[in-house]
């Protein structure tokens, strides 16, 4: 069978259209699946509150004497994608990894607040481990463990969280891989070697695996950066169809995929020291991008900077 | 987002980029359920999995002083032991007869110093120019002598003492220290030749091709651009590769072995070694005596040639003008 | 002169060639005869010549080792035929030669030095790699390295008076007084020299090999799985066994061949310690505590005595027997290695 695709022309380039991305609508927020695509928010909507599932208050991460990010507080609105935009260097991919403790092991200091509902995350006796099983995490290049199958890889959080029954891994599988869209793709093969799948289709298996778990929120570091166009569409139009079940807290470098996925953007630009990072502004996506509130935020959008 | 597809029959047909995943129906409802059983088995199984980590933490740890153990056990042992053994004497005299006191090394060092030495004067030029040949030329030949230093490592060492044995031995009716240097020598060459084949390999190919576009002949090139730069590796594998040597016993021990003081390469000669052996398994007192000082002095000279070889690689790796080394082979 | 521009066309030549003395115009077709005349009146011929003569000098080296091995070997295998692979007589005065006994008492050291190095030194190289603190990991390093720079007289003079006398009076009474593994493997009279001392004696050389080798595959592991398995909610010791352990398994199985491989090439520290006996039991007991000999040793305490002729023929087929063993050993390791660093580079370019 021919295949010759041609990506239709409402994707990519225009910044200043609201672009055909489906997003889920409020009726859909209580988890039902295949959401429809419903019409893009407009700057006269304001977005319905969902609450927030993650907060963060005065949130600084420094390495030994480098302060890399500082005084950060924002909310992660459950159900919703936030994007963290900016150049690199301003401590976006530091701040994302606070929220599920991943500095603990790298000698990063973290101070300020870091709530997921009522737990704090930080708190004396919080275990890591267990922050990591509610806050799931995909990485820039993809990871899926080499060694082992499709299935072993996205059940491979289950086993390291004690889940034992058979059922619930079969179960817990087969539901992230339909959420990842990969279903129909490795049902066949779930015992092959990950390495047969494309880089955006490991991507696609690492997005599965984090949501094995059933994780409240999902940070995704630059999930797209390391792939080719057509595994990037597929993966923000995934992000969107997410949304319906997990919060998701996304980075990126890039402006146009933020208009593009998000419904909140969080704006990090370097500070005056030219060495610490810092929130600039914080609000729904449209606002932020057509009328910043912040002259740096209003450079940065433009391109003028950055 | 859509995208525009040609089938077999010519239609054009739109396409959603992502399949439309339905989730069955009992995998949602269910879904409740099972995060509910995810979390509640994370939190119970999490205090056995860090008990888990925390024994694996010490069983690792106490891995590694298992390992040191005996180590220290050694040079504990052979320092308080030698050191009684060690004045002024134990190193210009030479062996008396057993159960006579007042003996000497003198003559193993100067055997060894002379063994070594030849050993190191036969093996460390041709294996370095046998380097130089892997350096340049790729054929099968290359492929042999590569092949063959990689085996040559792994051979025991008595292979070699039997052979030199029988080329050297066998003819000339005697022991010599002539067959003793051969045996050594033949442990030498594949640690140097490997050893100087990756100092050379380390210096960028750019700069030889650079001196070559200059019009300079090979052998020029391989003066000033190869030795040079890789000096600081060749004389770091020669260290090691001596070493090696003055610790061997194997290749020694039908080869050349004597009590008395000797320089003439014809004539047996002792070793350090050697000494160590005939002495240590003696019942006698003394000899065992004489074996820890000897153990000793064999040890502290392994030490300070290895300490020697780090130091000079050290300061190839400082002192390296490589930095952006990028040697292809 | 001619000029030629890139297709071949005879152009007319530039004015600025004009300017070039005469005397430097080389006409192209010359070029490659004056870069010939260059090279042969410079006569890079020494050099070529000198670095055939380093690599032909080693080749014939080995040749030579391979030639006066095999036929020094020849009249032993001649006599005794293939047998002499297994049979377990050694008799100088009926004549009758097989290497069982070494065969065995080789096989023997190398598993036990084996079990004994590999899960303390896969072990310290967890610790190195994954679990200890910066400042501590290289320091500790270079301390076991430096077991390998002894030489391994010093550690056979160690064992032959410092251990031998241990194990004597203490470790093998002790070990034959354990209820089950008492009957089985330690039975016997303690000796201090034994099968088991020598196991102990290799076990403590090949350590460095082990984990030197097995550090490198653990830190080689990327830093990404060990990310995905820790934001998945592993813990840290989760992370080392499932996700860096079973990656690290290829260059892991090289170290332990090349330890292998080092093991079977010490022949004088065991030699030392391992009682010699060069005659097969009565019945085959298993006991570690038993005085043994391995091929290695056997070389060493026969060769010196072994009449010109057949028994000596036989010593030199000891040796040829063990070089093979040992080679085709390390070949298999390095062969493993070079294996596992191409994975590895394959798996970085995906």
């Amino acid at each position: 069978m021919t295949q010759d695709t041609v990506t239709s022309e409402t994707q990519t380039e225009q910044p200043d259209m609201p672009t055909a991305v489906p997003t889920p609508d409020g009726a859909a927020l209580d988890g039902a699946a295949g959401s429809s695509p419903a019409r893009p928010p407009r700057l006269s909507d304001p977005l319905p509150d969902t609450g927030n599932a993650v907060t963060l208050q005065g949130v600084g991460v420094s390495f030994g004497d480098h302060q890399v990010v500082r005084d950060v507080s924002f909310n992660l609105a459950r159900n919703r994608v936030t994007a963290l935009v900016g150049p690199s260097g301003c401590g976006k991919t530091t701040l994302l990894r606070a929220i599920n403790r991943l500095h603990d092991d790298a000698g990063g200091t973290v101070s300020g607040s870091i709530r997921i509902g009522d737990l704090d995350v930080y708190a004396k006796d919080t275990q890591p481990e267990l922050v990591r099983s509610r806050v799931g995490m995909v990485f820039q290049r993809p990871n899926p463990f080499p060694n082992m199958s499709i299935f072993e890889n996205v059940v491979s959080g289950l086993r390291f969280n004690g889940v034992r029954s058979k059922t619930i891994l079969r179960e817990a599988a087969e539901s992230a891989l339909h959420h990842a869209a990969l279903w129909e793709l490795v049902k066949d093969r779930l015992h092959s070697p990950a390495g047969v799948l494309s880089g955006g289709q490991q991507q696609r298996l690492c997005i599965a695996r984090a949501l094995a778990v059933e994780p409240e929120v999902l940070l995704m570091d630059e999930p797209c950066s390391a792939l080719d166009p057509i595994a990037t569409a597929k993966i923000e139009e995934l992000i969107a169809r997410l949304a319906a079940d997990v919060t998701v807290c996304l980075v990126t470098h890039n402006m146009f995929q933020a208009r593009r996925v998000s419904h909140y953007t969080a704006v990090f630009l370097l500070g005056d020291d030219r060495r610490t990072g810092q929130l600039i502004e914080y609000g729904q996506t449209d606002h932020v991008f057509e009328v910043p509130m912040d002259l740096r935020t209003k450079a940065y959008v433009t391109g003028q900077m950055g | 987002m859509t995208t525009l597809r040609t089938t077999d029959t010519g239609d054009v047909v739109v396409e959603e980029l992502l399949p439309a995943e339905v989730l069955p129906e009992h995998l949602a409802s269910g879904a409740a359920a099972r995060r509910a059983a995810i979390r509640q088995a994370a939190g119970r199984t999490l205090g056995r999995r860090r008990t888990a980590t925390r024994a694996s933490h010490v069983l690792c740890a106490l891995s590694v002083g298992i390992c040191l153990v005996p180590l220290v056990a050694l040079l504990a042992y052979t320092t308080a032991r030698g050191i009684h053994a060690i004045n002024l004497g134990f190193f210009v005299h030479d062996p008396t007869p057993p159960g006579i006191p007042g003996g000497g090394i003198r003559n193993a060092i100067a055997g060894s110093v002379l063994i070594v030495g030849l050993g190191a004067l036969m093996a460390i030029p041709i294996g370095i120019v046998a380097a130089l040949f892997l350096l340049e030329r790729r054929g099968r030949v290359a492929t042999i002598v590569r092949f063959g230093a990689d085996v040559l490592t792994g051979v025991p060492s008595i292979a070699m003492g039997i052979f030199a044995y029988a080329l050297l031995v066998e003819p000339l009716g005697h022991f010599s220290a002539l067959a003793g240097c051969f045996a050594l020598a033949v442990l030498m060459l594949p640690i140097v030749i490997r050893a100087s084949e990756s100092a050379m390999a380390s210096v960028p190919v750019d700069l030889r091709e650079a001196a070559l576009a200059l019009g300079a002949r090979r052998s020029r090139v391989a003066r000033s651009v190869v030795l040079r730069g890789a000096m600081a590796g060749l004389v770091t594998g020669s260290l090691l590769a001596i070493a090696r040597a003055v610790g061997e016993t194997a290749p020694l021990l039908f080869t050349t072995s004597s009590d008395l003081f000797n320089l003439s390469p014809l004539q047996p000669t002792g070793s350090l070694p050697l000494t160590i052996y005939a002495n240590g398994t003696q019942a006698f007192p003394e000899a065992q005596q004489i074996a820890w000082g000897t153990a000793f002095t064999l040890l502290v000279l392994v030490l300070l040639l290895s300490i020697a070889a780090r130091i000079v690689a050290g300061r190839l790796a400082r002192g390296s003008r490589w930095d952006n080394s990028r040697s292809k082979r | 002169m001619k000029v030629f521009d890139q297709g071949g066309e005879a152009v007319a030549a530039p004015a600025l060639l004009e300017e070039v003395p005469p005397e430097h115009r080389v006409p192209v077709a010359g070029v490659r005869e004056a870069i010939a005349r260059h090279r042969a009146r410079r006569g890079g011929g020494t050099y070529t010549a000198l670095r055939w003569l380093g690599a032909s000098v080693f080749v014939a080296v080995l040749l030579a080792l391979v030639v006066t091995l095999v036929s020094g070997s020849s009249e032993a295998f001649r006599h005794s035929g293939l047998s002499f692979l297994w049979s377990g007589t050694w008799d100088d005065n009926r004549k009758v030669y097989g290497a069982g006994i070494f065969v065995v008492g080789t096989l023997v050291t190398t598993f036990v030095a084996l079990l004994l190095a590999v899960p303390i030194g896969v072990g310290s190289a967890a610790y190195l790699s994954e679990m200890a603190p910066c400042r501590l990991a290289q320091p500790l390093s270079v301390l076991i390295d430096l077991i390998a720079a002894v030489p391994s007289i010093v550690v056979g003079l160690w064992g032959l008076l410092v251990l031998v006398p241990l194990f004597e009076h203490h470790v093998e009474p002790w070990l034959s007084r354990l209820p089950l593994l008492g009957h089985l493997v330690f039975a016997g009279a303690p000796l201090g020299s034994s099968l088991l001392l020598a196991s102990v004696v290799l076990a403590v050389m090949i350590l460095p090999t082990v984990v030197a080798l097995s550090r490198t595959a653990l830190s080689g592991v990327p830093v990404a799985d060990r990310e995905a398995a820790r934001a998945l909610g592993a813990t840290r010791w989760q992370v080392t066994s499932r996700a860096v352990v079973p990656s690290a398994r290829s260059g892991i199985e090289a170290a332990v061949t090349l330890a292998m491989g080092r093991a079977l090439g010490e022949t004088i520290a065991v030699a030392m310690v391992v009682g010699n006996r060069v005659a097969m039991p009565h019945g085959l007991s298993t006991t570690l505590l038993a005085p043994g000999a391995t091929l290695g040793s056997a070389i060493i305490t026969t060769f010196g005595e072994a009449t010109p002729g057949l028994q000596r023929s036989a010593v030199i087929a000891v040796v040829v027997y063990l070089l093979a063993i040992s080679v085709a050993v390390n070949a298999a390791g390095q062969i493993l290695l070079r294996r596992r660093q191409r994975q590895r580079s394959a798996r970085v370019a995906a």
